[in-house]
């Protein structure tokens, strides 16, 4: 019954982070009223999750055998881009958030943005949703006494992972707006490169690169598939053997993302532009 | 720019399918039944890849998962599945299903 705990959480935790992320900026740069998107791509998500789940027990032959792995690492890689771009927004905001927050509000506001929020909400959800509907399908579908606490078990684990959620959401409150988006771009980013490592560890298992031999092994030390490690992997993408190219992935991936949040600060003409358009906009 | 990560998307989505369609190398059965692996150790040559053909004769899924060989796969109640594993280095594998870890392990011996 605890493991039916511990695989839902696990599985529903990095869901819960990114969506407590996207729902607390939405409600700190006033937006909340979009919210409604977020939670639009939060359901596709899990209606994409149920489809996928029944096509996976449908199909059968070479759709059934490899079309889950092919969507699996586009989806990573698509999350990877998606988050990425997020944070790097927060980040510039963050710098400007000082003496123009209206601004920046205005500009959150703008639709573009909340679909690429829409978008982040749906992969956060999709990637593991498949799996946690089969996982869950399977325990129902149980006939022995078990079956009912382990039910039980697996919804307290989604519990317990949309708890974690709000608890980001309430945290997120309470941070000064700048440490908050200086706070959550910073774990976008650790996200990002995890799940851009994760998509290439995928292709190597599929065969698609290469095998690239194993850096180290702290499974001994902390496993990555403990509750601990599990947490560790999804917020910063912690594995316990790593391949060399997972871990050049993730140093490659973070180093790019880390050199687009921080190096480059706005120069004076890209600010002026930008004021000059929303002068634009605002006399339009 | 739009085309280009529209391309990209494309490109990611075919160059797995047809490189893993292109070669039909050896098969070695396994079955899940009762939450369990048989036979629980797999032994295959190095550097040649194989295709486990694994069947689930429970009526729940069960994931199989190798940390080692980076492969997670849902095999949903009464299906068999066929998963490549590319040329592997000598040594041992480890496996396990995930939705029932005490009991579904086994590993893969590469000599």
């Amino acid at each position: 019954m605890g493991a039916a705990f511990v695989i839902t959480l696990r599985e529903a935790f990095e869901a819960a982070l990114v969506l407590g992320i996207v729902y607390t900026y939405l409600y700190r740069t006033g937006a909340g009223l979009h919210a409604r998107l977020v939670t639009a791509g939060a359901v596709a998500g899990l209606v994409a999750s149920v489809l996928m789940g029944w096509l996976m027990t449908a199909a059968s032959g070479p759709i059934a055998d490899l079309g889950p792995d092919v969507i699996a690492i586009v989806v990573m890689f698509a999350a990877a881009g998606l988050l990425t771009w997020h944070g790097w927004w927060m980040q510039r905001q963050g710098r400007g958030i000082e003496g123009s927050l209206q601004r920046r509000i205005d500009e959150a506001r703008d639709r573009r943005r909340l679909w690429v929020l829409a978008l982040i909400a749906f992969t956060g959800v999709f990637r593991e949703g498949a799996e946690t509907v089969l996982f869950l399908w399977g325990l129902m579908s149980q006939q022995d006494a078990s079956a009912l606490s382990n039910v039980m078990a697996a919804a307290l684990g989604i519990v317990a992972a949309a708890a974690l959620g709000c608890a980001t959401f309430a945290g997120g409150r309470r941070l000064s707006l700048r440490r908050f988006f200086a706070v959550t771009s910073i774990i976008l980013l650790f996200v990002a490169a995890g799940l851009f490592s994760s998509g290439i560890g995928r292709l190597e298992g599929l065969g698609v690169l290469p095998r690239s031999p194993e850096v180290w092994d702290t499974s001994g030390v902390l496993d990555d598939h403990s509750l601990a490690g599990s947490f560790l992997a999804g917020l910063v993408g912690y594995r316990a053997h790593p391949s060399a190219f997972e871990l050049a992935a993730y140093v490659a991936f973070a180093a790019c993302a880390a050199w687009l949040f921080f190096a480059g600060r706005p120069t004076m003409t890209v600010v002026a532009r930008s004021e000059r358009r929303e002068r634009a906009a605002v006399e339009r | 720019m739009r085309h280009l990560a529209l391309l990209t998307l494309a490109v990611m989505l075919v160059v797995p399918i047809a490189a893993i369609a292109a070669d039909a190398p050896a098969e070695v059965a396994l079955t899940i039944e009762n939450h369990r692996f048989n036979p629980d150790e797999i032994r295959v040559k190095a550097g040649a890849p194989f295709t486990l053909v694994v069947t689930n004769k429970d009526g729940t899924p069960e994931e199989f998962e190798s940390k080692s060989l980076r492969i997670e796969k849902v095999i949903p109640g009464g299906k068999t599945m066929r998963l490549r594993v590319p040329a592997l280095k000598a040594g041992t594998y480890d496996f396990f299903g995930e939705y029932h870890e005490k009991t579904a392990k086994g590993r893969i011996v590469v000599e």
